[in-house]
């Protein structure tokens, strides 16, 4: 009987030792703490806060299609089944849009991710390292920003307040989230020159080249582009001046050259890495047909794109395809389904320096009819005389389909068909699920639920 | 014992014998099993005279004369009557009585008599789930136990299946019950790489059990700890039984049908309501949608030739089902052995999804000495099943609905000239037959389920059990697509993916069992060790040289591949006492200590506790004068339990590897909570059992209540700060309710008898608390303080303005006066949602009858649900009133069309949404009644077959589904999406192109010899 007890005790023993069994660590993952104390990490972080803007859901296609349809009247038209692109494409958004949604969210991701950056730097020991890890971090924040500010916000009044709400600005990174995380919208004033301002480190922080990673003159070109949205044309233009310059950066020899390419072309300053395992280019899923890589061509260059062409013989008018799955014009621009994505084309620099000299009635760094013509020289006829409409048209018809419409519309005050540029409708509803979390938020006009 | 005496009484008076000669009677009492039986009465009919018998079942008594009858009863027996004649030696063997009364219940390292029983456990036995021609077993409990939720996902072959017992408990954590078979936790996750659910549970076939016993209460799953929260699931498997080998041979055939198709516009009428939408568009007219017919009818419509192909006929295919199940039994010499095969073929509903399982199963125990037993179970079995993407999908079959009835499913003979042929291309959406045809996606299963077992006796009150049991999930998955398929551009993809989950657990406990004279003491106390470990590894290809070369090797680009490992680990400690005094009063208490790798040290342990009370009150002599009355038992339980379903590490702050532009990056995956624990439930219990006319009508009335505190939630955080959901314990939630079981002998005879069944569970689910009082929405579900957990929240459809045609919906806003403002609008913006209905059902509900009249017998189960509702999201493409080109449900005709019409459909305005958007307008109540199974058989006459050696042969016919009872107008009351089946907290109530279920019919036939 007592050796039976003994027995049994001996059991339960057995099992007591188990106790250290229950120390698993996971095997995918690090922990917040590894994460952020390390230079290698740090460094890590940045690369996957590329990885984050690229995906589909901003800079990955959806923004861009989002961007277009938004400003569409009759160049192209929605042919897809999707309703969220549809409601952009009708100018009738609902707060439930999960296009929206998405939108926001990534983006707010990458802000948090660049931030964590920003914040743990002194992890990296290198100066020049942690000046372009810092730099490459706020270029990153700032692209996120304006693009934010750019959706949700009103547009930019150059010479007023602009007070009215942009969207939230997070500097500092979050990695506890047990504390009331609402927050209020900042003005648009103030996120323009949070974006301003870390563009302007990011230009002093970057070096002259960096690989396909963002180097001085994408933080610039990227500058150039918000002050033009601002209406700040001295600034644009010698921001754009500038890049045109002493970028290195050079016009693609032909027109289809500056797309479908595998890895950066002279022309892009700035783009998203897509390969055949990593990055996404939705462009071509809603922009190609089925064996083109997308679905059945989504988007159609629609009759009135080609009214706007004064050279019949412009190449980039007949940059089109016929699909096979709904017998439409499809742009070429997206013909390789694992193609990078340009974010700033030099071209648009030349168009920025065109319309800012011309406004500015300057003439720095070239007359606005070369820089058009320099635009012109690989598509179509040389213009002899421009005047500010012939510049923004020739906006259109280098930059269509590239995310620029509804944005372009805007600053220059221009219809969208009867729709007034200011018109609330052309502004994203703030997504629902930050309504229905953020006590603090407050909807955009027009948007009531 | 008195009331019988009383009875006796009663008798006396009535027939009022009196005594001529005395004769003296022996004999002994046995049971089925042939042991003896003690304290069976035993008394003369008509008279006070009786004795009971010795702890040997033997008795002796003095009968009048060869008139006399003896009557012999016992509780829990059929009670016997019996002529003295000539006979001075009369044994008898006592039968047990049809109450459920003297079953044995499975309950987690052990087993107890149902009648002594404080705790609620739902028993079925291998006839209740017998016969049920379906690959998944979990079907055969629906409408058979009162309080368990069973719900298949769609009509697919391999669907998921959740299983609810007593509602839902918990919000982001588990809400399944732990299924345990022969002691091994089964390793329930879904494992399904493209989102479609597969239940993982499909590898077990139904011949194979010999019982499940359902632990519904706290005090019956508390044993299980920190895993019992939903309520555990026992199955055991068929053990052999010392005697002769009984072979048992099972065959049946049947087919299969959709339970229901819906009625969709002909061509013609598409054509009218389409260009009807084009002219009424503002964008654009009625030309755009010539153009569209133009390409979707490959230029026929409008011709002779125009098409008219009824989508939904494509889709679905008529399925059939084959069993075969072959077993052996038996046992001599200390050893009983089992081993069983089955094999099923079930060709789905839904085209192209099969499935095929063949299993093996070796049951086998050796009594080695007097002290100590020893056995081997093990299973082996594998399934295939060839699939067909998530309800989500353009390419998965029932979205074909949506195909324009103009189109042709394939390219005809004349388009081959222009290089064409195979399925049709220009479809409004991407035709799924090039997905059919050009594609594959198979999942392949092998599973083993193991367990070693020893048991040693000390003495004959106590005994050592050790049982180690694993569980072997191998999952693969393969799949292909040729260069035709559906958006595919990069010369053909080829898949595939391994999954090893393994879980093994090694048990070890004591067992004291101990009467001494009127008490009883039954104490288990032990130990217990889990491990699960899961490796998944995958590979994506593309660019193949030719379509007939399928698999990732012969790709020329390698795009993509992980490899994944992850653990969990628990101990446990257990203790169980029950102890029961003079066979009425009885007490019960169990704890058990958890531990899992699951929680960060600081609260990596939870103890569980639970006590219960049982009094037998039929045994009292205040109801002796209640005749009617042969048992009535009373309970109650409280205990607690937890849930740690929430992912293996779900409280770390957690960073992962994610690659830009083939460089390695870092990336925050999940937000961490130091202080997560587990989520605590505490479930009390009370309850009547009770036995009427000697057993003819038992039942059961319970009532529960469970709280479920510190819910696990993964809380919605403030997107902006960049990151979308954290783990909490926050908020609780309680289920309450009452269960009805009632069964009746209704025709107790030689050649008729039937036996009705019926349970009903009422379940009221309301979220007591949340974080921070704030509502948590996700899509068209809301958690909401004091409302139904996940109910459906959107804003509310008012019709159509009978003016112009716009679709309006109520402004639900709250006025400065606190009043609602019923007014409407036609912008949906405009629109406050509203709480419109309840995912989870009120009142669950089953009925069995079981009627045998000589050989013949019929069994059916009607099963219900009441209070429900199911918003289909798919509305707003199907019946849309032709908002897009879509196919629309025929219902869509009634449009508005002139100013001054009344209908509910809005005009037809292509593009424009009107009335397109998320709304009531396609929320409708889910209630429906459905006879589940109905089984007609025929047993042929022992003579008849005898003579062929065999021992019994039934035939039969059975038809599952066969008739529905709803007002609901989608394809089933039942289907839900699955195409959030992946992720923690779904979607519940909402249906999206999901296939009904199918409707069966079988022919079989079981032969034992």
């Amino acid at each position: 009987m007592k050796k039976n007890i003994y027995i049994l005790f001996a059991a339960v023993l057995v099992l007591w030792s188990c106790e250290d069994r229950l120390e698993i660590e996971p095997a995918q993952s690090i922990s917040v703490e590894a994460a952020l104390s390390s230079e290698a990490n740090i460094k890590g972080i940045l690369i996957g806060a590329y990885d984050e803007l690229g995906q589909d859901d901003n800079w990955g296609g959806q923004m861009q299609v989002i961007s277009d349809l938004m400003g569409a009247t009759n160049q192209l038209t929605w042919q897809g089944t999707f309703i969220q692109p549809r409601e952009y494409f009708q100018k009738s958004v609902l707060v439930s849009n999960t296009w929206t949604e998405q939108m926001w969210r990534n983006a707010y991701e990458t802000i948090n991710q660049v931030n964590l950056v920003v914040d743990n730097i002194s992890a990296i020991e290198d100066p020049a390292e942690a000046n372009r890890v810092e730099g490459e971090a706020r270029f990153l924040r700032a692209l996120a920003y304006f693009d934010l500010v750019r959706h949700f916000g009103a547009q930019w009044q150059a010479g007023g307040g602009n007070t009215g709400p942009g969207v939230p600005l997070f500097t500092n990174g979050i990695t506890d989230y047990s504390g009331d995380l609402s927050i209020a919208r900042s003005t648009i004033a103030e996120v323009y020159a949070q974006v301003i301002a870390d563009l302007t480190a990011a230009m002093g922080l970057l070096s002259a080249t960096n690989g396909e990673f963002a180097d001085q003159y994408s933080a610039e070109a990227l500058l150039a582009r918000v002050y033009l949205q601002q209406g700040n044309y001295a600034g644009a233009r010698d921001a754009a001046n500038n890049v045109i310059a002493n970028s290195g950066h050079a016009l693609a020899g032909t027109f289809a050259g500056a797309f479908n390419n595998d890895s950066d072309g002279i022309e892009d300053v700035f783009a998203f890495q897509v390969t055949n395992q990593t990055g996404e280019n939705d462009l071509v899923n809603y922009y190609a047909d089925q064996p083109t890589g997308g679905r059945q061509g989504d988007i159609a260059v629609a009759a009135g794109y080609a009214t706007l062409f004064d050279d019949p013989a412009d190449v980039r008018a007949s940059y089109t395809y016929v699909s096979v799955d709904n017998g439409l014009n499809l742009t070429l621009k997206y013909s390789n389904q694992f193609a990078n994505i340009s974010v700033i084309r030099l071209a648009e620099m030349y168009l920025i320096r065109a319309e800012s000299n011309f406004r500015e009635g300057s003439t720095t760094g070239d007359t606005p009819l070369n820089d058009i013509n320099a635009v012109r020289a690989r598509s179509a006829v040389a213009l002899g005389t421009v005047d500010l409409a012939a510049i923004l048209n020739e906006r259109q018809l280098e930059l269509a389909f590239e995310g620029f419409l509804i944005h372009d519309l805007k600053r220059t005050g221009t219809a969208v068909g009867t729709i007034a540029a200011d018109d609330p409708s052309l502004i994203s509803p703030i997504p629902q699920d930050e309504m229905d979390t953020n006590p603090l938020m407050v909807q955009n006009t027009g948007y009531t639920n | 014992m008195k009331k019988t005496l009383l009875l006796t009484y009663v008798l006396t008076f009535m027939f009022a014998l009196s005594a001529i000669a005395q004769q003296t009677i022996t004999g002994r009492i046995t049971d089925d099993s042939g042991e003896g039986l003690p304290g069976v009465n035993v008394v003369i009919k008509g008279t006070t005279d009786g004795v009971t018998t010795d702890i040997d079942g033997n008795y002796r008594l003095s009968v009048p004369g060869a008139d006399a009858v003896l009557v012999f009863s016992f509780v829990g027996m059929d009670p016997q009557e019996i002529t003295v004649g000539s006979r001075t030696v009369i044994d008898v063997q006592m039968a047990s009585s049809a109450t459920e009364l003297a079953e044995l219940v499975v309950v987690g390292y052990g087993t107890q008599s149902k009648r002594f029983m404080t705790d609620n456990v739902a028993k079925l036995s291998s006839e209740d789930i017998q016969g049920v021609p379906i690959p998944s077993f979990q079907n055969a409990l629906s409408g058979k136990a009162a309080g368990v939720r069973v719900t298949q996902q769609n009509g697919k072959v391999e669907s998921g299946i959740s299983v609810s017992i007593r509602g839902t408990s918990s919000v982001s954590a588990g809400q399944q019950p732990l299924f345990v078979l022969d002691g091994v936790p089964l390793i329930n996750d879904n494992e399904s790489q493209n989102t479609s659910a597969v239940n993982p549970l499909l590898s077990i076939p139904t011949s194979d059990i010999e019982s499940i016993d359902i632990l519904k209460d706290a005090s019956s799953a508390a044993i299980y700890g920190a895993r019992g929260a939903n309520g555990v699931v026992i199955i055991t498997t068929k053990r052999g039984k010392e005697g002769k080998a009984k072979f048992s041979l099972n065959l049946s055939s049947g087919i299969s049908r959709p339970t229901n198709k819906r009625d969709w516009l002909n061509s013609d009428q598409y054509i009218e309501l389409f260009l009807e939408a084009g002219d009424n568009a503002s964008w654009t007219d009625r030309t755009f949608v010539e153009g569209r017919f133009d390409r979707y009818s490959n230029n026929t419509w409008g011709t002779p030739n125009q098409f008219d192909t009824d989508w939904q006929d494509v889709a679905f295919q008529d399925g059939h089902v084959r069993d075969i199940d072959f077993s052996v039994s038996g046992g001599n010499n200390g050893s009983t052995y089992y081993l069983g095969a089955s094999y099923n073929d079930t060709k789905g509903i839904i085209l192209s999804n099969e499935l095929e399982r063949f299993s093996g199963r070796a049951n086998i125990s050796q009594k080695v000495n007097d002290k100590f037993t020893t056995g081997i179970n093990f299973n082996y079995s594998r399934v295939t099943i060839d699939r067909v993407a998530n309800d989500n999908a353009f390419v998965t079959p029932l979205q074909a609905i949506a195909q324009s009835p103009l189109s042709p499913t394939h390219f005809g003979p004349d388009d081959l000239a222009n290089g064409e042929s195979g399925p049709f291309t220009r479809t409004v959406y991407a035709n799924f037959l090039l997905q059919d045809e050009f594609g594959s996606y198979q999942t392949v299963v092998n599973r083993s389920l193991g367990k070693l077992f020893g048991q040693y006796e000390f003495t004959d009150w106590i005994k050592f059990n050790s049982d180690f049991s694993y569980d072997i999930f191998n999952q693969t998955e393969d799949s292909w697509d040729g260069s035709r398929v559906p958006f595919q551009s990069t010369q053909g993809e080829a898949y595939a993916s391994n999954v090893l989950s393994t879980n093994y657990i090694w048990s070890n406990y004591a067992t004291f069992d101990q009467v001494f004279d009127a008490h009883a003491l039954n104490v288990v106390v032990g130990t217990e060790y889990n491990q699960g470990n899961r490796r998944f590894v995958d590979i994506e290809s593309q660019n193949f040289p030719s379509d007939d070369l399928q698999t990732v090797t012969s790709g020329a680009t390698i795009s993509d591949g992980d490899g994944t490992t992850t653990a969990y680990s628990f101990v446990g400690y257990f203790a169980r006492a029950q102890y029961s005094y003079q066979d009425k009063y009885v007490l019960k208490a169990s704890i058990r200590r958890d531990g899992s790798s699951r929680f960060g040290s600081d609260s990596r342990f939870g103890t569980f506790p639970a006590v219960s009370v049982g009094w037998i009150l039929s045994e009292e002599s205040f109801l002796d004068g209640l005749n009617a009355v042969s048992f009535l038992k009373f309970r109650a339980s409280y205990g607690e339990l937890g849930n740690a379903e929430l992912g293996n590490f779900p409280s770390r702050g957690l960073f992962q590897g994610v690659s830009y532009n083939q460089r390695p990056g870092l990336a925050p995956t999940q937000p961490g909570n130091n202080a997560l624990s587990w989520e605590s439930s505490k479930q009390t219990d009370i309850g009547f059992e009770f036995g009427l006319f000697n057993g003819r009508v038992s039942g059961e009335i319970d009532y529960y209540k469970k709280q479920t505190d510190d819910l696990l939630f993964e809380v919605p955080l403030v997107p902006s700060s960049g990151a979308l959901e954290i783990n909490r314990n926050t908020g609780s939630m309680e289920n309450s309710g009452i269960e009805v079981i009632l069964n009746g002998d209704v025709i107790q005879g030689g050649d008729l008898s039937w036996n009705v069944g019926i349970n009903f569970a009422t379940n009221k689910n309301e979220v007591i608390s949340v974080p921070e009082g704030n509502d948590i929405v996700s899509g068209r579900n809301i958690i909401r303080e004091g409302e139904v957990l996940q109910s459906l929240y959107m804003i509310e459809y008012a019709g159509v303005d009978p003016a112009n045609g716009d679709a309006l919906y109520y402004l639900n806003t709250e006025n400065s006066d606190g009043s609602i403002d019923r007014g409407t609008t036609n912008d949906p913006n405009a629109a406050t949602r509203i709480i419109a209905g309840s995912p989870i059902p009120d009142v669950i509900g089953g009925l069995t009858s079981s009627l045998r009249y000589k050989n013949f017998d019929c069994t059916f189960t009607f099963q219900g649900e009441w209070g429900a509702s199911i918003y289909n999201a798919g509305g707003r493409f199907q019946s849309a009133n032709a908002d897009w080109f879509d196919n629309q449900t025929v219902d869509q005709m009634a449009r508005w069309q002139n100013p001054g019409d009344i209908t509910n459909v809005p005009q037809a305005r292509l593009g424009e949404g009107n009335g397109s958007g998320h709304s009531t307008r396609w929320l409708q109540e889910a209630d429906f009644i459905r006879l589940r199974n109905i089984t007609l058989a025929y047993s042929l006459p022992t003579d008849l077959i005898s003579n062929a050696g065999l021992s019994s042969v039934r035939v039969y016919a059975t038809a599952i589904n066969l008739l529905t009872f709803t007002d609901y107008d989608g394809y089933d009351p039942e289907a839900r999406s699955d195409a959030a089946a992946r992720t923690v907290t779904p979607s519940p109530g909402i249906d999206f192109y999901s296939a009904p279920a199918a409707r069966t019919f079988t022919l079989g036939v079981n032969i034992g010899f």
